[in-house]
């Protein structure tokens, strides 16, 4: 059975059609890439997905029940994760905290949880993704003095710290340093292999997504051009010329 | 110097009430966007309650648990449920103007069904004095600082030791990502109101034997405590506690040194002092908002 199933997304606002009948599939563990120009509806099929936005018409199925505009609450505690393209790290709290912040409500009871201490039994798990991702030397620091690749670490870091089922990460290379580029790669596949998750990766670093997804989307103006293996959408004559015009 | 350290300890006895009062001004704006006007009357309303409670017969601690249950029905989730949720989504505005209307409507409704005289309220602590050397310090006084001190360390001991006041703090700081993390915003922001809400109790009991129960006792303190979460800072809530205090002690030093005449006004002077130099308040910090 498929994790995530869209089945001919449409979203309007007014006359623009922003997504405009997408379906594809992502299958138990699978990597998928979701490759595009600006403004050819990544970001909104995300939303759509997410319940941030309602659908115009058309059905997000998870585990093969019917989500479809569900609320990111309800999605998240059905085990669906997401980033963002820009940081969404809580700034005045410490590293440590914000990690296990971000899987405090996958813990315990709701009257256990009102009191419960600040780690409530999460701290081993935060200290393992903080050596999975390398913030050690920073775990105490409020996450806000930090620098952008190490938010957008962190942030990636408390996505998967419910360990999700299915994550959608929205840019993650955004504003990330050439370097890091290739760390992020390898922790998003280790964490693929450690939690068997399955991941969408809306992404513009075609090497990065090449190298990370075995199957990817190409959208242009809200509908999906091409889809297959990198190689065979990245030789796609269509979207070389939705990438670079004729 | 005797004297002066007297003002000192009533002042800031006094201020730590107007601080409880101010830290519900900034729980309220930093957890939801919420700034509400009508504090002073979530101050008078479990006063009354309290009296009335006590007209029954009922001894004070069990009339004021009776009122901290009232009010955190009432005032903490009454009023988030039918004032804030159908407004905040159209902004501050609508909602500054519904609590400036609930405070008139509240004071009034208490006017015309209660009473509109000035009762006496029974005093928590007595009203005697001891001495240490030369100093003669209220018992009022130190019970007043120590039990307003016990409730702000506890807060504080709930949003930075326990797994829910982490998250209120996530919450407050950026909803967007705490919800797609799975933390149920409404719930964490529903327990702001009801902390601001048993806070503003709390004020109730500590101040109601100076200013009197009546119906337009809340005036004064809510606005003493808005002058002071902002003089401190309206998004932090050690700001709301120093500003709270800073207006306590200025004022009866103002009264003792210059003229009891220019007491009321120190809280409105400091404020303007503030918003003129230093806007974000003395421990605020700048804030950006999108357009």
């Amino acid at each position: 059975m498929n994790f995530l199933e869209v089945k001919n997304c449409v979203k309007h606002y007014g006359a623009i059609r922003a997504v405009d009948g997408v379906s594809f599939a992502v299958g138990a563990g699978e990597i998928v890439g979701v490759i595009g120009p600006n403004g050819s509806g990544k970001t909104t099929l995300f939303n759509s997905i997410l319940g941030q936005i309602r659908p115009t018409s058309g059905r997000v199925e998870f585990c093969g029940e019917d989500v479809t505009g569900l609320s990111p609450l309800e999605l998240s505690r059905r085990g669906v994760g997401r980033t963002f393209q820009s940081l969404q790290v809580f700034g005045k709290l410490s590293v440590r905290d914000n990690l296990i912040v971000a899987a405090q409500e996958f813990k315990g009871t709701l009257h256990g949880r009102l009191l419960a201490a600040p780690d409530a039994g999460l701290g081993r798990h935060a200290d393992e993704m903080i050596e999975l991702f390398r913030l050690e030397r920073v775990a105490q620091l409020p996450a806000g003095s930090l620098s952008y690749g190490q938010q957008k670490l962190i942030d990636i870091a408390m996505a998967f710290m419910p360990a999700p089922r299915l994550v959608l990460l929205d840019e993650p290379c955004a504003g990330v340093n050439p370097g890091l580029v290739d760390q992020l790669r390898e922790l998003l596949l280790e964490l693929n292999r450690l939690q068997g998750g399955s991941f969408v990766v809306i992404e513009h670093n075609m090497d990065f997504i090449m190298r990370l997804c075995p199957h990817v989307i190409c959208m242009v103006e809200g509908r999906v051009l091409a889809e297959g293996e990198p190689e065979t959408v990245q030789s796609n004559p269509a979207v070389l010329e939705a990438y670079l015009g004729k | 110097m005797s004297d002066f350290l007297q003002l000192i300890i009533s002042g800031t006895a006094t201020g730590a009430i107007y601080a409880l009062a101010a830290l519900g001004f900034t729980l309220l704006w930093q957890a939801s966007g919420t700034i509400n006007f009508a504090q002073g009357e979530f101050v008078m309303v479990p006063a009354i309650v309290t009296l009335l409670a006590m007209s029954y017969g009922l001894p004070l601690w069990l009339a004021f648990l009776l009122a901290c249950a009232a009010s955190m029905l009432l005032l903490g989730l009454g009023f988030k449920r039918l004032v804030v949720d159908p407004l905040i989504r159209h902004g501050t505005i609508p909602l500054v103007i519904a609590t400036l209307g609930l405070s008139i409507g509240v004071k009034n409704l208490m006017k015309s069904s209660y009473s509109a005289e000035a009762y006496p309220f029974p005093n928590l602590f007595p009203a005697t004095l001891f001495s240490v050397g030369d100093l003669k310090i209220s018992v009022y006084d130190i019970g007043t600082l120590l039990l307003a001190g016990a409730i702000v360390f506890g807060l504080q001991a709930f949003l930075n030791r326990t797994l829910t006041g982490r998250a209120m703090q996530a919450v407050a700081q950026n909803t967007e990502a705490a919800t797609v993390l799975g933390i149920d915003v409404k719930r964490m922001v529903l327990y702001v109101f009801l902390i601001n809400a048993l806070l503003a109790a709390v004020a109730a009991l500590l101040v109601t034997p100076t200013y009197l129960a009546k119906f337009d006792m809340g005036d004064t303190i809510g606005l003493k405590a808005f002058y002071a979460a902002i003089i401190g800072g309206f998004n932090q809530t050690r700001g709301a506690l120093l500003g709270g205090v800073l207006v306590g002690i200025l004022e009866n030093l103002m009264g003792a040194y210059v003229s009891p005449a220019y007491k009321e006004g120190v809280a409105l002077m400091l404020f303007l002092v503030v918003i003129l130099f230093r806007p974000e308040g003395l421990l605020g910090r700048v804030e950006e908002r999108k357009v």
